[in-house]
């Protein structure tokens, strides 16, 4: 029987749960032995296809059953490493496990992967940005592959009004390392007898992405933005710095008014004026500054909220999003719950500060909530925060206006002179302002890391490393354990036997919370 | 049920002489059928929960036959049916996942080893080892030593699993014992075929009842006649074993050409290592290897003249025994010990001592077991090159990537009704701090996994109440135990709640009513209001427990999360004494959508006004903060790039799998988190009232400077 091909086909589809990967395994199935090709499939169901990545494995022996003189090839119940022929992957990092696996080798692998992400539980519960490097896998697979079929299969599938199982199957298809032809498959898919219509639309526009018939996935356009210049931008600020910082003096003009964006650049140009080395790093200090100058002076409170919530672009958004056909009414609820500190935010500086100041201490922030449904797309619901939006005016008396343009004056100084001494220290005193956002307790959690950092580290000369070590700590874990140990430990490298002095002489002035000592123990105590 | 097996019943219909294509467990099924069992029992769980399901499915086919099935109440009841076959000539069959239930079963699994039995026993186990598996990882092997209960281990194809199924009754009834027959997942999930025979009528049966109870006091499990038993086991039933597998050639040898070598494998094992073989060149793609092998379908007992006379004249072979202790392997050492035989044993030195022998593993295994034994006239480096090539690519893949890559650990399905009971156990741990919580076995196990990293212990299905009692007392504060509906009715309302009451524990436990097993596919159980049979039953969670003395008991809907945790703050701080509980009310959000999409499409289509809920993340208002999230884990609760240019961190979003429930909603109220959410309600075939009422409001939103819409309602 030296004729007979020495091995089967074997194709591996990793997929998650729900993605039909089963079924596709079955037409596989059913394809084969249509040609009367020996055929086995395997796969772990159970409790893995609860959310989990799961795997379906194939294997097909390419010679039809009558041909073999009563024969039966032998079939692995496993995949093995450097064994597989066609690799399908349904989301871009079940096609990097796959190459971890070693499933997918230069000398044998087709893979044919879609490039769309479904973030792992881990890549979602960062503070930050927990997501897996996408663009590893690309690379990897270019490496690694005999050939790489990298496609965004789920948009694909969307557009087509099918499932992803269905285009990965005629990519499959379209690659030839299937032992049977695009008519095999498609008869398979026939022969299931559910949505068939909507699988051979799927499965067409899959083999013809796979042959290169559509044009490849063009990369997320930018948003369209409406061409608003700012004179004093461009006159006053590099180039390089004009598409940020236009941005910021969008944002804070829709956030409050023409007065508070000219603060905005007055804010900045001391920045700039420091950033001496900016022609040759892109501004990137001055850039840095711009962007979370202009987050944190657009800080979300109720007036906020209730503008975004009514302004005219929202409503087709949402229809957009959820999917709403155009004759279909839509009623929307917003989840709200306001607060001491949201009241406190829209009362008069002197009063709220002080109503604040008494819930603080009284342990009673988070004591008075008040739960509301409000439905916008009522009249009554959508003039209550048409009503709240229109309180934009009345921001600047508020007490908490007046304690953020503080603690950014505060921020600001710090990056400025820090700049002077120190710009890799200075961009990483700026990007600390990343650390403040959210609402509620999430606010106040990202306020106290911010603040220790700056007291521990900023505050006292730290180096670029050390902050930057820090902040990422700070969004390590929301209890703040990672950040007590990365101060206590840095606290220990910045003693005065390193030659530092243990306070900088030129910290901002009116801060009751100094840390002056020199001990590991400045994180735990500035906290405590 | 997860799973209609209507289409896979028809299989079970096929006369002699067809071909039957399905997947392995099923393949058993048809087996038992063909073997003229009168009973079948068993427990359901992954693997063998669809030998299980198809049968609930198969009622026309079991009565035209006349045999009895019935899904037990958990393991222990399973393999106490099988006591039907000690006094009678009954084939009866049972089953369940191993080795957890094989531990709940194992009191009755003694007392039916030791009577023996008259009618084949055939114990289906559903070995739930390696890649996949949710349980604790060990062997049923050592079951089978301790109660002298043979063990087959067929080689992962349908014919000869099938034949063993046959075999494995024959072998039953010859040496008066029970008999198991362990698969493993992948084999449980082959898709295969296999030529068929015709189903055959038990010989008694509810249609062909028996006359006269047989009395024989030998049969009972009380001194005397459990020394009698235990010496016949030894002296008559083991030999007529022995005897049985070898004159029916149940074990197998194929020969090979480097015959200074040999491979003893366990029959499931088989495919395996022909295909490490096939890889370094050792063997065609039909199995013909050039190192001789012994395939041992039945790994116990062993046949100690088979072993020695595969082993005689070889220098050395290799054991490829998957688990540990390395049982096989200790006794082949033994074997040829006494018979004298100086043939060197590999096997756990060049095999791991545990985990599961994938492909990878056993390549590598053979590949060293080949270098260090130097076959006669084999070229090694080859073989060594072929082994360098396949797994190059791994070792390349890890400079590539840098970083491993995510794990995704199973979790809670989106809409899930036990997510939003951890999200209030995590709200209440912020006020009342860390708890110790005694967790249980079901898909609330999850709750250990991230976001939630709840649950300390796990002891065993139903055990959550159980396993908190030793703890409690040495806590100042109350613990809670989770238990699930399955859980509670598999035995957890004896050994926790009756216990926990008659002991008058002062506990907390949270009880998952979803109405299902939903982690094995969703079975029915006491209280989902049917047995399997689709017959009414009338059994509530609430009724057993008022019945057993609970006092303090509250029903609470899951997704009122806010309800949730004011009752578990009350069931933790009250001064009541005594076990409180709490029915967390929701049933599994797989069911339920696989039992109103079809009725919502059928709607739709016929012109019916339907409301499509779905939940939302405004973008601009979220700040990134995944708080939400670590809340919460829905599915469909991720993140995706920010559109603004000045937010580089991912915001939350919610994707088209959200079906409605509203727990993110919830959750950002009840936890104070942000106002980012939104709950729409799309109104598909609008009434001309829904119509008249949204124009209304969008001209007036309109007028008031809001959106205009962009929906033109008419």
């Amino acid at each position: 029987m030296s004729d007979q091909p020495a091995r089967p086909v074997t194709v591996l589809i990793a997929a998650l749960g729900g993605e039909g990967g089963g079924v596709l395994a079955d037409w596989l199935v059913d394809a084969a032995a249509a040609e009367d090709f020996p055929v086995q499939s395997t796969s772990i169901p159970g409790v893995a296809q609860r959310t989990g990545a799961t795997t379906y494995y194939i294997e097909i022996f390419p010679a039809r059953a009558d041909t073999l003189g009563g024969r039966r090839p032998v079939f692995a119940l496993t995949p093995s490493p450097g064994n597989i022929d066609v690799m399908v992957a349904s989301e871009l990092i079940e096609a990097g496990r796959a190459m971890q696996n070693g499933y997918v080798s230069p000398e044998r692998t087709t893979l044919v992967a879609s490039t769309h992400r479904i973030y792992a539980i881990a890549e979602k519960i960062a503070m930050g940005d927990g997501r897996y490097d996408a663009h590893a896998v690309t690379r990897a697979a270019d490496q690694l592959a005999k050939w790489a079929v990298l496609y965004d299969f789920a948009r694909l599938a969307q557009q087509t009004g099918s499932v992803i199982n269905a285009v990965l199957f005629g990519a499959i298809a379209s690659t030839g390392a299937l032992p049977f032809g695009r008519a095999a498959c498609e008869a398979a898919i026939r022969r299931s007898g559910k949505g068939v219509e909507a699988s051979l639309r799927g499965f067409a526009a899959g083999f013809a992405c796979a042959r290169g018939e559509l044009a490849p996935a063009a990369g997320r356009a930018a948003a369209p933005r409406a061409a608003d210049p700012v004179e004093i931008v461009r006159q006053s600020f590099p180039p390089q710095t004009h598409a940020i910082i236009e941005e910021g003096v969008r944002r804070v003009t829709d956030y409050q008014d023409d007065d508070y964006a000219r603060l905005y650049l007055e804010r900045l140009t001391p920045i700039l004026t420091v950033d001496r080395h900016g022609a040759q790093s892109e501004y990137k200090l001055t850039n840095a500054t711009a962007r979370h100058l202009a987050l944190w002076m657009s800080y979300e409170d109720v007036i906020r909220v209730a503008a975004l919530k009514t302004r005219t672009s929202r409503i087709a958004r949402v229809r957009d999003e959820i999917g709403a056909k155009t004759h279909e009414p839509v009623v929307v609820v917003e989840f709200l719950k306001p607060g001491v500190e949201e009241l406190c935010a829209v009362l008069p500086a002197a009063l709220g500060s002080r109503v604040l100041a008494f819930a603080r201490k009284r342990g009673l922030t988070d004591r008075f909530n008040v739960g509301l449904h409000v439905k916008t797309t009522t009249v009554t619901g959508f003039l209550l925060l048409r009503t709240m939006a229109r309180l934009k005016p009345w921001r600047r008396r508020t007490a908490r206006f007046a304690e953020e343009q503080a603690l950014i004056g505060r921020w600001l100084d710090a990056v400025e002179r820090c700049a002077a001494r120190d710009p890799a220290a200075a961009i990483e005193i700026a990007e600390c302002a990343r650390l403040i956002k959210g609402y509620g307790e999430t606010h106040r959690r990202g306020l106290r890391n911010f603040n220790l950092i700056f007291e521990s580290l900023a505050d006292r000369r730290a180096d670029a490393a050390a902050i930057k070590q820090a902040r990422e700590a700070a969004l390590a874990d929301p209890e703040g354990d990672a950040l007590d140990k990365t101060l206590a430990a840095l606290a220990g490298s910045l003693s005065p036997s390193h030659g530092l002095p243990a306070v900088d002489p030129c910290i901002f002035e009116g801060s009751g919370e100094q840390a002056s000592s020199p001990s590991g123990d400045v994180a735990r105590a500035a906290r405590g | 049920m997860e799973r209609s097996f209507k289409k896979e019943v028809e299989l079970l219909r096929l006369r002699g002489g067809a071909t039957f294509h399905g997947e392995g467990i099923l393949a058993v099924t048809k087996a038992l059928l063909q073997s003229g069992v009168s009973y079948i029992g068993g427990y359901q769980g992954a693997p063998v929960s669809h030998l299980v399901d198809v049968l609930a499915d198969a009622k026309d086919i079991l009565d035209e036959l006349g045999v009895h099935f019935q899904p037990a109440a958990n393991e222990a009841g399973a393999a106490a049916m099988l006591g039907a076959s000690i006094n009678y000539p009954l084939r009866g069959a049972v089953t369940w996942k191993s080795t957890v239930g094989t531990n709940v079963a194992s009191d009755a699994l003694s007392n039916v080893a030791s009577a023996g039995v008259k009618g084949g026993a055939l114990i289906i186990i559903g070995e739930d080892y390696g890649e996949g598996a949710s349980i604790i990882q060990e062997r049923s092997h050592a079951f089978a030593m301790k109660s002298q209960i043979w063990l087959l281990d067929p080689r992962p194809n349908l014919p000869t699993i099938v034949d063993m199924v046959e075999k494995g009754f024959q072998l039953s009834e010859a040496s008066n014992t029970p008999v198991m027959l362990e698969l493993r997942i992948r084999a449980c999930h082959v898709h295969g075929s296999f030529v068929t025979k015709d189903n055959r009528a038990p010989q008694f049966s509810r249609n062909h009842v028996i006359e006269t109870p047989d009395y024989d006091y030998s049969r009972i499990c009380l001194p005397p006649s459990t020394y009698a038993q235990e010496k016949h086991k030894i002296d008559v039933r083991w030999p007529a074993a022995v005897k049985f597998i070898r004159d029916n050639r149940l074990n197998e040898t194929f020969a090979g050409r480097h015959d200074d070598i040999g491979i003893v494998l366990q029959g499931g094992m088989y495919n395996t290592v022909v295909r490490a073989l096939q890889q370094l060149g050792l063997a065609d793609a039909f199995g013909d290897c050039e190192v001789p092998l012994y395939v041992m379908n039945v790994t116990y007992p062993m046949v100690p003249d088979e072993v020695t006379e595969f082993c005689a004249g070889k220098r050395a072979v290799l054991v490829v025994e998957e688990g540990q202790p390395a049982y096989i392997e200790q006794a082949v050492n033994a074997m040829l010990r006494k018979a004298d035989l100086n043939t060197t044993v590999v096997g756990k030195d060049v095999l791991p001592m545990a985990g599961e022998y994938t492909g990878e593993v056993v390549l590598t295994g053979v590949t060293r077991f080949v270098e260090g034994a130097v076959p006669r006239g084999l070229d090694l480096a080859q073989v060594s090159a072929a082994f360098e090539q396949l797994t190059a690519p791994k070792r390349r893949a890890v400079e590539h990537l840098g970083a491993p890559v995510p794990a995704r650990p199973p979790g809670f399905c989106v809409g899930c009704p036990e997510r939003p009971v951890f999200s209030a156990m995590k709200i209440v741990q912020k006020e009342l701090g860390p708890l110790h919580v005694s967790a249980d076995i079901g898909c609330h196990t999850f709750s250990t996994l991230p976001p939630f990293n709840i649950g300390n212990t796990v002891l065993g299905y139903g055990l959550g109440l159980a396993s908190s009692t030793g703890v409690a007392p040495a806590f100042g504060k109350r613990v809670i135990s989770v238990m699930g509906d399955g859980g509670f009715w598999h035995n957890g309302l004896s050994t926790g709640v009756s216990s926990a009451v008659f002991n008058k524990n002062d506990s907390v436990l949270v009880i998952m009513k979803n109405g299902y097993t939903s982690a094995t596919g969703t079975q029915n159980i006491p209280s989902s209001g049917r047995n399997a049979h689709n017959e009414r039953v009338d059994m509530a969670i609430e009724n057993a427990l008022k019945g057993v003395g609970v006092k303090w008991l509250k029903t609470i809907r899951t997704y009122n999360i806010g309800t949730m945790v004011r009752a578990l703050r009350e069931a933790m701080t009250t001064r009541e004494p005594g076990l409180k509980v709490i029915v967390a009310d929701g049933e599994c959000q797989l069911e339920r959508q696989r039992r109103i999409r079809p009725l919502n499409a059928k709607a739709l289509a016929a012109g019916e006004r339907v409301v499509r809920t779905r939940f939302g993340v405004d973008e601009d208002v979220c700040t990134g903060d995944h708080s939400c999230i670590r809340l919460s884990g829905c599915p469909s609760l991720t993140v995706k790039p920010s559109s603004d240019p000045l937010k580089t961190d991912p915001v939350a979003h919610v994707n088209n799998g959200c079906v409605g429930c509203g727990v993110c909603g919830e959750v950002a109220h009840a936890a104070v988190l942000c106002p980012s959410f939104y709950k729409a309600d799309i109104v598909q075939n609008p009434t001309w009232f829904d119509r008249m009422l949204h124009r209304i409001r969008q001209r007036v939103i309109g007028y008031l400077g809001g959106a205009p819409t962009g929906a033109a309602a008419t």
